[in-house]
């Protein structure tokens, strides 16, 4: 039990250890996807694998917070180098570049509203029945 | 005299060098990125925007290709696996939030992602863009690390996926404010909501500046709508086929 303590306060206090401990859980949730043959992605299924622990108050939130956070805040980061995938295409940068624009303008707008109206229709239909 | 020329150098020692350069050069603009934004708050010095700009001029600059550069760093792009475990936390996290409004979001989240399907598909096509554009610019709305599994899923180029997720990163917050100047939404519930489904983390970042019941909404829906994508995205590749 006493290990058990300290080894949980270790982990409530290191970032780097939660950040190992986030890595594992995608270890097992890679893992389990191979393994079972089901056809998401190893991090959905570590995802999972991590709210079910702490649904059942087997982890507490507070062990694993900081580390999380962590890749939440710089997960700008992991993307950079996807981004520049857009120097093999130079053609973006002409008639084709803008009209991709355009798509993602317009397409972005209809979303917002059209999710704004929806949660704003709902929530009200739903009130009224309540 | 030993030849020390880079010719006669090791192949693997030399792509270990550049894994290691080009590591930190990305995460060093990376940082000067988010310096740059501390100081000048303004929406095109986003980070989003200006840490790619900073690391492309430095890859134009040392004429080396992008695609050495993407093998070399790939390590990062494997990065947002974990980033997906992460999400986690923040559902548990508002799980009270979940369980009180979880059927006015999913129908939200539903009506987002069919326009985003919809929208981007038959604007893409009516503007006689190909194939690979059109199902890459699908998934565009969600978060990165999901939205290039769908795009991959549904036979998009992830790559050009993250590229037109940071487009709508730039451009969404500044979006949702003109929407909101127009219709302005009477719940917090549908402000965060606009916010979070239609510019993922830029947008959350947006709705939190208006209001913490708006930025909590938000992020919510930003990670339900990543994981109802990778869902759907069988059914979606079936369909778009």
């Amino acid at each position: 039990m006493s290990t058990h303590y300290a080894v949980s306060k270790r982990l409530h206090r290191s970032t780097a250890l939660q950040i190992g401990a986030v890595l594992v859980f995608w270890g097992l949730g890679t893992a389990l996807a191979v393994a079972s043959g089901v056809p998401l992605p190893g991090g959905i299924l570590g995802l999972a694998l991590l709210l079910a622990l702490l649904l059942s108050r087997r982890l507490s939130a507070l062990s694993l917070r900081r580390g999380t956070s962590w890749f939440l805040a710089e997960m700008l980061l992991f993307f950079v180098p996807a981004v520049l995938a857009v120097l093999g295409h130079r053609e973006f940068f002409g008639l084709i570049g803008l009209k991709i624009l355009a798509v993602i303008l317009v397409s972005t707008i209809s979303v917002m509203v059209s999710t704004a109206l929806a949660v704003e229709g709902c929530s009200r239909w739903m009130s009224r029945h309540a | 005299m030993p030849d020390l020329s880079l010719a006669t150098l090791d192949p693997m020692a030399l792509t270990g060098a550049n894994v290691l350069l080009w590591s930190v050069l990305t995460i060093g603009s990376y940082a000067i990125a988010k310096q740059i934004y501390r100081r000048w708050t303004h929406w095109w010095l986003m980070p989003l925007a200006v840490a790619p700009v900073l690391v492309a001029a430095a890859v134009l600059a040392l004429h080396v290709s992008y695609r050495d550069y993407m093998r070399w760093t790939h390590w990062l792009v494997l990065l947002l696996g974990p980033a997906t475990v992460a999400f986690a936390v923040p559902i548990y996290e508002q799980r009270v939030l979940i369980r009180r409004h979880w059927p006015v979001l999913l129908v939200g989240m539903i009506a987002g992602s069919l326009t985003a399907i919809v929208t981007s598909w038959g604007l893409a096509s009516l503007l006689g863009l190909d194939e690979a554009l059109r199902l890459s610019l699908v998934p565009r709305s969600i978060s990165t690390p999901f939205a290039m599994e769908v795009s991959g899923d549904i036979g998009g180029v992830p790559d050009l996926t993250a590229v037109f997720v940071v487009i709508t990163g730039i451009t969404g917050a500044a979006l949702g404010d003109m929407i909101l100047a127009r219709l302005p939404f009477a719940s917090a519930l549908a402000r965060g909501a606009l916010f979070g489904m239609g510019a993922h983390g830029a947008g959350t970042a947006r709705a939190h500046q208006i209001g913490s019941a708006e930025g909590a909404i938000a992020g919510l829906v930003m990670v339900l709508v990543g994981i109802l994508n990778v869902l759907m995205a069988p059914v979606v590749a079936m369909i778009l086929a």
